[in-house]
């Protein structure tokens, strides 16, 4: 189907990236803004703008029939989701689809398939990969001390409806479960509007590793390496890098090829991320869950291989077939990515909105910033509290570390409070330097930080 | 203009400066306030006859001006994007008189005067409307939004054609108490 024009149905950074995919394809491009984001970046650079609604989320962003409105009454003839909102909203992309507009991403039952956690995890084994023993759907807390009796504490509660951390708790002993359930089940209710919860075998020692999958619509499926996310708080990524540091190329070829097998075996197409747990002490993986979307964390893996992800997006979208075979895919260089967020690290992370009074970001080769931020620009109180990703190319890891940690202290925001010196602390901290990274790190090191 | 501003505060000046910052990034002509004892016209270029006469004249007299009131507009024609780039493409409401008031559009969508083809106008210019009256329809996706009017009075101008697209915020009609 051609594409000649796309609604950007998202804002903040990744609109401004979507905007720039697009004119790289000669892609005209129509920004779905709310009316607080009238002023922003993307807004300045989209072909046009239109008001879809009030600064609430509910009212514009997270509204599929107003967006789809939006493309129809703008002549656009495809929408691209990006993150969070409703990139991976199966009614989105059916409602794209029954109004003949192409939706950059799958299918809506491929979303729908790896929307259930739990149906993704089966869907998972049955094709083979390897997943965390655990549950299906478990109704009560007595029902979930029964499965911890049979697979052994400690184990992570989930939630169905499962994404960004909300709904996830470890539960260590029994005494413990009653109330963690009612906990972890409230806020999944609260966050997706199902309080459904899971069980899966909790690893103390893990890291997160990722897998980048590119599927066009004739079949075709490539990975482009993997991405290390190990660097989180409350389950919010914080730093990513690829390739991941001291992973056996056994395990690495073993995880890109799982990933590549669950790709292939449900007919998946576009870009997606298959996400693994790997027990450090074992050298196991298991399968976590897939994102049926472009990441917030996908610069790192176009710094190593080339690739502009985004734009594969939209000729994947537009039916072409993939213009490399797994063979021409090269990794080369090491990329690392830190998530600048408007918050005040020493007020429990407390996000920090206002006027930016001064934007100076770092320069120099091989450092990139993909942010919608500038001097004057005042953070809305309506929205997630990212205002940049900073990300930096190197030889190997360690210059891309030094390099990284030479930008952030370069980096000159004023006005709002930023992570900025947390992100350095981590960058700069010995464990992080010698590769010895896990999903725990950052909780154990960061009082170290704010004890200073 | 004959005043010095020995009037100003130095808090009056800064804000007034702040003032002429905001409208340089937003794409308006020009911008009329009425604080108080305080009227401030800001423009480029020659300032449109409605600002010139109620604008500047009146300084110092306590005609309540609800010129800011009026919301933001964008507008959005029927014709495909310019393949120019560019921003939002802001236009000020046009001046209208200071006691006329805006109904504004709830929702972006597709707007209709009437509840079917064959059925009169909710409401024409002259039409009496009380605050919880319907004043037209806005389609979303098939589905139809009643707009009620929010204040009570006489309806003066209807801003928008039948059928056209219209965004969120976007002035629909003028009515007058």
């Amino acid at each position: 189907m051609p594409v000649t024009r796309v609604l950007v149905a998202n804002r903040g950074e990744i609109a401004v990236r979507i905007i720039h995919a697009c004119r790289g394809l000669g892609l005209q491009s129509v920004l779905a803004a709310s009316q607080v984001d009238l002023d922003s970046l993307g807004a300045e650079l989209a072909d046009r703008t239109v008001c879809i609604g009030p600064s609430s989320a509910t009212q514009s962003y997270l509204d599929a029939r107003l967006l789809v409105q939006a493309a129809l009454s703008t002549g656009c003839d495809a929408l691209h989701p990006g993150y969070g909102f409703l990139a991976e909203s199966a009614p989105l992309a059916q409602l794209c689809a029954d109004h003949g507009l192409v939706f950059v991403g799958p299918k809506p039952h491929q979303i729908a398939q790896m929307g259930n956690k739990i149906q993704a995890r089966l869907l998972a084994a049955e094709l083979g990969l390897p997943t965390l023993s655990g549950s299906t759907q478990v109704e009560t807390s007595t029902e979930a001390l029964a499965v911890a009796r049979r697979v052994g504490l400690p184990l992570m509660l989930k939630a169905a409806a499962g994404g960004g951390g909300r709904g996830m708790k470890i539960v260590k002993s029994e005494a413990q479960m009653a109330n963690l359930f009612a906990a972890a089940s409230n806020e999944a209710r609260a966050a997706f509007g199902d309080g459904t919860l899971y069980l899966e075998r909790y690893i103390p020692n893990a890291r997160h590793v990722e897998v980048q999958i590119l599927a066009d619509q004739h079949g075709q499926v490539i990975h482009l390496g993997e991405r290390d996310c190990s660097l989180q708080r409350r389950h919010q990524k914080l730093v990513e890098e690829a390739p991941a540091p001291h992973l056996s190329s056994t395990l690495r070829e073993a995880l890109c090829a799982a990933a590549v097998q669950l790709a292939v075996g449900f007919g998946y197409e576009n870009a997606g991320t298959v996400e693994f747990i790997v027990d450090q002490d074992s050298q196991t993986f298991y399968f976590l869950e897939m994102n049926t979307r472009i990441q917030v964390e996908h610069p790192v893996t176009e710094m190593i291989t080339g690739v502009d992800l985004v734009q594969e997006q939209l000729r994947i979208a537009r039916g072409e077939r993939l213009r490399l075979s797994q063979e021409q895919v090269s990794i080369r260089g090491h990329a690392i990515e830190c998530r600048i967020n408007a918050e005040q690290v020493r007020q429990n992370f407390h996000p920090s909105p206002g006027q930016i009074t001064r934007w100076d970001p770092p320069g120099g080769p091989h450092i990139r910033l993909d942010s919608h931020c500038h001097e004057g620009y005042v953070v809305p109180i309506f929205y997630d509290s990212m205002v940049g990703k900073l990300i930096v190319y190197g030889f190997d890891r360690e210059e891309a570390r030094s390099r990284m940690s030479r930008a952030l202290l370069q980096f000159k925001i004023e006005g709002i409070d930023t992570t900025l010196e947390l992100q350095r602390f981590l960058i700069d901290h010995p464990r992080f330097a010698s590769g010895d990274v896990n999903t725990v790190m950052v909780e154990s090191v960061l009082p170290e930080l704010l004890d200073r | 203009m004959t005043h010095n501003l020995d009037f100003l505060s130095d808090q009056d000046i800064r804000q007034i400066a702040a003032l002429v910052d905001t409208l340089d990034r937003s794409g308006f002509d020009y911008l009329q306030l009425d604080v108080g004892t305080i009227k401030v016209t800001i423009g480029k270029g020659a300032l449109p006859a409605q600002a010139m006469s109620t604008g500047l004249s009146t300084a110092g007299a306590s005609v309540p001006s609800p010129t800011l009131a009026v919301p933001v507009a964008p507008t959005l024609a029927a014709a495909p994007p310019s393949s120019g780039g560019g921003a939002v493409h802001l236009t000020l409401a046009e001046s209208v008189p200071s006691d006329w008031l805006p109904i504004t559009a709830t929702t972006m969508g597709r707007f209709y005067s009437r509840p079917d083809p064959n059925s009169p106008p909710y409401v024409q210019v002259g039409t009496p409307v009380g605050a919880d009256d319907t004043v037209c329809l806005i389609e979303v996706m098939k589905l139809f939004n009643a707009i009620t009017a929010g204040v009570a009075g006489t309806v003066m101008k209807v801003c928008i054609e039948d059928a056209a697209v219209i965004e969120f915020g976007q002035v629909l009609f003028y009515v007058k108490r």
